[in-house]
């Protein structure tokens, strides 16, 4: 926690749109972690009587055209999409890291292999790696996880080898070596330490994208399959009675908007206030 | 017995391409260096930017491999070292870096930096030991023990080019080697750290290897002086009242002002500029600026040829 | 002899903060004037001050005068200052990369100056180029005129820029710290170089530089300056003869005189204040090994003595 202080997270939050999207993003983990026990209606039970019900009284959100409580399943999505978004996102950081700092350490012919591989990756839209994937595994939250992994793998990847080969040229990494020391030594005590920064504030405004990722493999019918809630199946479900019942698209698009906007903006708060904008340039 | 430190013939040629179809370039960074030190003196390399001077502290550390020749420690062959064996000889022969403001990792505090290299050569410390140890590293070096928890950017240039000396002190080596280690820091405190240097040296018998540009400097702080130039020993003076026979350290002396109006140089013209040193032709390097340069200066490369009392000159026509 | 700059009682803000006060000293034409301190002594602020330059940090003079040849320089309106700078005062700066555009020919960044202040046109100007860089002894001048900065050494880029000061024929010059990103040898050069300008044209110089030996080698006067205040002022012959404050007896006792068997270099104990943590009283009193409770309460001042004067409560004092 000492460490967390020092490093000027807490800074993020003296701002109001700092202190604002923070608070957001802090009640939405809130949310998505307690859905199971907070929601107040059951997300799968059907409830036919009450389909399509308009927003109001006990359905804030209104009911789908099963009956089922958009709010609660608005709340339970927030479950599925962060989580898979974070999931495979961090899988991502930690694997470009890790591929990122052995390049740029080691540099030579294994850094041009593993940044030509990268490189390939990064010239296809998003989007398509994911659709590519998904028709190669077959469709579902893993695939979706994977597709969003890979689809941010270079950008990880790049970014630390950027950092790496920048800190290499310090005085004290070249007087550490002159200590005698290892090279698991200099990454792990001196190089990626000092390279973490960037990289998870660049995670955490993945994790945004990583949302419309997966809420759009949702809406398409590739990400999550029913009857679990996610965001983007649920926008999907909701075309069909578009004009009917607005509400089952609404919502849920209003809170991947926010969300997606609230990252953003925590994601810029964190970079003045850990002072970092200047390594973020070129990567 | 064999010298402390024997380094022969050492070279490092680095080349280059110019452009995407250029033809690849070459130079030596540092050219067929050789010179022995005794244990306990103290040896100063001086010459302007780009004479290799730094690029040599490097290869006698292996901290770049060299292209050819030798480098012998304490009768050690280090270029045979094994990176295990090598690692652990490198507690042996330190090193004191120009840029005090980059030398520290700015996470660590000062214990914490002063502390590594223990950890790194795996020397394990009780907790009594290890505060003993950091409070007696920053006395030896002047700072008050209770800078121990202050992190880089709290101190200023002199306190970190200190806690840099305290780092390379604290295994106790036998060689260190000094890159500059004032040329970024205001006068008042270069000279503070230079008596440091002094008082070290004399304490701890060490041997010091002076790289700088300041000639007056190192005339005042070193016992022999090495004078390079575009990669070349072109000078070696076995003590700093020696009279200097190369133009070239000549140039450099009369080029040096004194800080008494009295003594004011009479600056001679200096004709020519200092070639790029890629793909230098035959010849001695300084015969473009040479007032006595001769026909044969041009087509031949003067070696260092010993002249009497350890002196030895690279030059067709010395003083 | 008549005076060119009469700098008195200067005193300069940015926001709350005074980072230099009392700062006097007067210019005669044909002398040369060494404004000298280590970093942070406001001796660039100074020259800031003098060229108008302060709004571009957010500084303003906040009491003092700085007279020109005859008019008071504080009050000047912007446009006025415009055709001072570049005009009758050339600026040397201490990095010739950041004056001269990377994208222009060097013959025509020259050029500029001349038609801008002196209303020539365009091949008159060329002319006055290359005879100006022929006076500053570059070899070839007509063919240095087509090349790029990059294309040139640092000594050579330092010359150009030395062109564009003289370009307008100004009266006075500025120089800041003209050699120190320069070589040994080509410093000498550019020393010997501006010696031999002011005594052919008559010209005056106020340079700024850090280093007590290039002021005995080039000055004729020299302001001291320690924490953005001047400490002693006076003759180099005066000052480096008996020096009055104790600061500026420490900072020659800096710097190593080369010559074996020499005294042992004294550093100055403590560190430069920053702006916001300015002692009370003498500024230096925190590392004067002369000061007494006076000092931290009283600011001292000046004291005349011997062709000059110091801001010593001892000043007048023997030894």
């Amino acid at each position: 926690m000492n460490a967390l202080a020092q490093s000027g997270v807490g800074r993020a939050f003296t701002t109001p749109l700092g202190l604002f999207s923070g608070g957001y993003i802090l009640i939405l983990l809130v949310v998505a972690l307690t859905a199971p026990w907070i929601t107040p209606f059951d997300v799968t039970i059907q409830d036919l009587a009450n389909s399509n019900a308009a927003p109001g009284w006990p359905h804030l959100m209104g009911t789908d055209e099963f009956g089922r409580d958009v709010l609660s399943r608005v709340m339970y999505g927030a479950r599925t999409s962060l989580s898979v978004s974070a999931t495979a996102i961090g899988f991502s950081m930690i694997v470009g890291m890790a591929l990122g700092a052995a390049a740029g350490y080691f540099g030579g012919l294994f850094e041009r292999a593993v940044m030509t591989v990268v490189d390939l990756t990064w010239s296809f839209p998003d989007i398509l790696i994911a659709l590519m994937l998904v028709a190669i595994i077959g469709p579902g939250l893993s695939s979706t996880m994977f597709a969003i992994a890979v689809a941010y793998l270079a950008q990880f990847t790049r970014l630390t080898r950027a950092q790496i080969v920048q800190l290499k040229r310090e005085t004290f990494i070249e007087a550490t070596i002159n200590l005698g020391a290892t090279p698991a030594h200099i990454l792990s005590r001196h190089l990626l330490p000092n390279a973490v920064a960037p990289v998870i504030v660049v995670g955490m405004l993945a994790i945004g994208d990583g949302i419309i990722l997966e809420a759009t493999l949702g809406f398409f019918g590739l990400g999550a399959q029913p009857p679990t809630p996610s965001w983007g199946a649920m926008m999907s479900s909701g075309t069909a009675q578009l004009f009917l019942a607005p509400w089952v698209i609404i919502f849920p698009g209003l809170v991947v908007a926010v969300t997606v906007i609230a990252i953003n903006l925590f994601g810029d708060a964190l970079i003045r206030a850990l002072d970092i904008r200047e390594r973020l340039r070129g990567t | 017995m064999s010298e402390f430190l024997e380094v022969s013939r050492l070279s490092k040629r680095y080349t280059s391409k110019r452009g995407l179809f250029g033809a690849a370039r070459s130079m030596y960074a540092v050219n067929d260096v050789s010179f022995r030190m005794t244990k306990g003196r103290v040896v100063g390399v001086v010459g302007e930017s780009g004479c290799g001077k730094s690029t040599l502290a490097r290869l006698i550390l292996r901290l770049i491999e060299p292209s050819s020749g030798a480098v012998r420690f304490d009768g050690l062959d280090l270029l045979k070292q094994r990176p295990r064996e090598m690692r652990r000889l490198r507690a042996r022969m330190q090193m004191v870096f120009q840029d005090p403001y980059s030398a520290i990792d700015p996470r660590y505090t000062v214990a914490d930096a002063v502390m590594e290299p223990f950890q790194i050569q795996g020397v394990r410390l009780s907790s009594a030991a290890r505060s003993d140890m950091i409070s007696g590293l920053l006395t030896m070096v002047g700072l008050n023990p209770q800078t121990a928890s202050s992190y880089p950017h709290q101190l200023s240039g002199g306190q970190k080019q200190r806690i840099g000396i305290a780092r390379a002190l604290a295994l106790k080596p036998a060689l260190l080697v000094l890159d500059e280690p004032t040329a970024s820091l205001d006068v008042s405190i270069q000279a503070q750290i230079v008596g440091l240097l002094e008082r070290l040296q004399e304490e701890m018998g060490l041997t010091y290897l002076f790289i700088s540009h300041d000639l007056a400097l190192v005339k005042y702080f070193c016992d022999e002086v090495l004078v390079m130039y575009l990669g070349r020993v072109v000078e070696a003076l076995p003590n700093t009242d020696a009279p200097a026979r190369h133009p070239y350290t000549r140039t450099l002396l009369d080029s040096t002002f004194q800080p008494d109006p009295k003594l004011r140089r009479r600056i001679q013209p200096l004709a020519g500029e200092v070639p790029s040193p890629f793909d230098l032709g035959p010849g001695c390097a300084f015969a473009a600026r040479c007032p006595r340069a001769s026909e044969r200066c041009r087509v031949e490369t003067p070696l260092l040829a010993a002249s009497g009392g350890g002196h030895a000159v690279a030059c067709h026509h010395p003083d | 002899m008549s005076t060119i700059l009469k700098v008195e009682a200067l005193r300069v803000a940015i926001g709350a903060l005074t980072p230099l006060s009392s700062v006097s000293f007067s210019l005669e034409k044909g002398e040369t004037l060494g404004l000298v301190g280590e970093s942070g002594s406001g001796k660039s602020l100074t020259a800031m001050a003098i060229m108008g330059l302060l709004p571009l940090i957010g500084g303003r003079i906040t009491g003092g005068s700085v007279v020109f040849d005859g008019s008071d320089l504080t009050a000047l309106p912007e446009p006025a200052y415009r055709k001072l700078r570049g005009g009758r005062i050339g600026l040397i700066t201490q990095n010739p990369m950041t004056s001269l555009d990377p994208l222009k020919k060097v013959g025509s960044q020259i050029d500029v100056v001349a038609r801008l202040h002196l209303g020539l046109d365009k091949s008159a100007a060329r002319n006055r180029t290359v005879e100006l860089l022929g006076e500053l002894r570059i070899p070839e001048p007509a063919s240095i005129y087509h090349l790029y900065p990059h294309q040139l050494s640092g000594g050579m880029k330092q010359r150009i820029v030395i062109a564009m000061a003289l370009a307008a024929d100004p009266d006075l010059l500025i120089a800041d710290e003209p050699t120190t990103a320069l070589d040994v040898t080509v410093q000498a050069q550019i020393i010997r170089l501006l010696s031999d300008l002011i005594r052919d044209r008559g010209l005056s110089m106020v340079l700024i530089t850090h280093d007590m030996s290039v002021v005995a080698q080039a000055c004729d006067k020299v302001v001291v300056m320690y924490a953005g205040t001047a400490v002693e002022y006076g003759t180099v012959a005066a000052i480096f003869d008996d020096p009055r404050h104790p600061y500026t007896k420490a900072l020659i006792g800096c710097i190593p005189r080369g010559l074996a068997g020499a005294q042992r270099l004294k550093g100055i104990e403590g560190t430069v204040p920053s702006v916001a943590h300015y002692p009370q009283g003498c500024r230096f009193h925190p590392r004067c090994p002369r000061a007494e409770a006076i000092c931290a309460a009283v600011s001292p001042p000046f004291i005349a003595s011997r062709d000059g004067a110091a801001a010593c409560h001892f000043a007048g004092a023997v030894g």
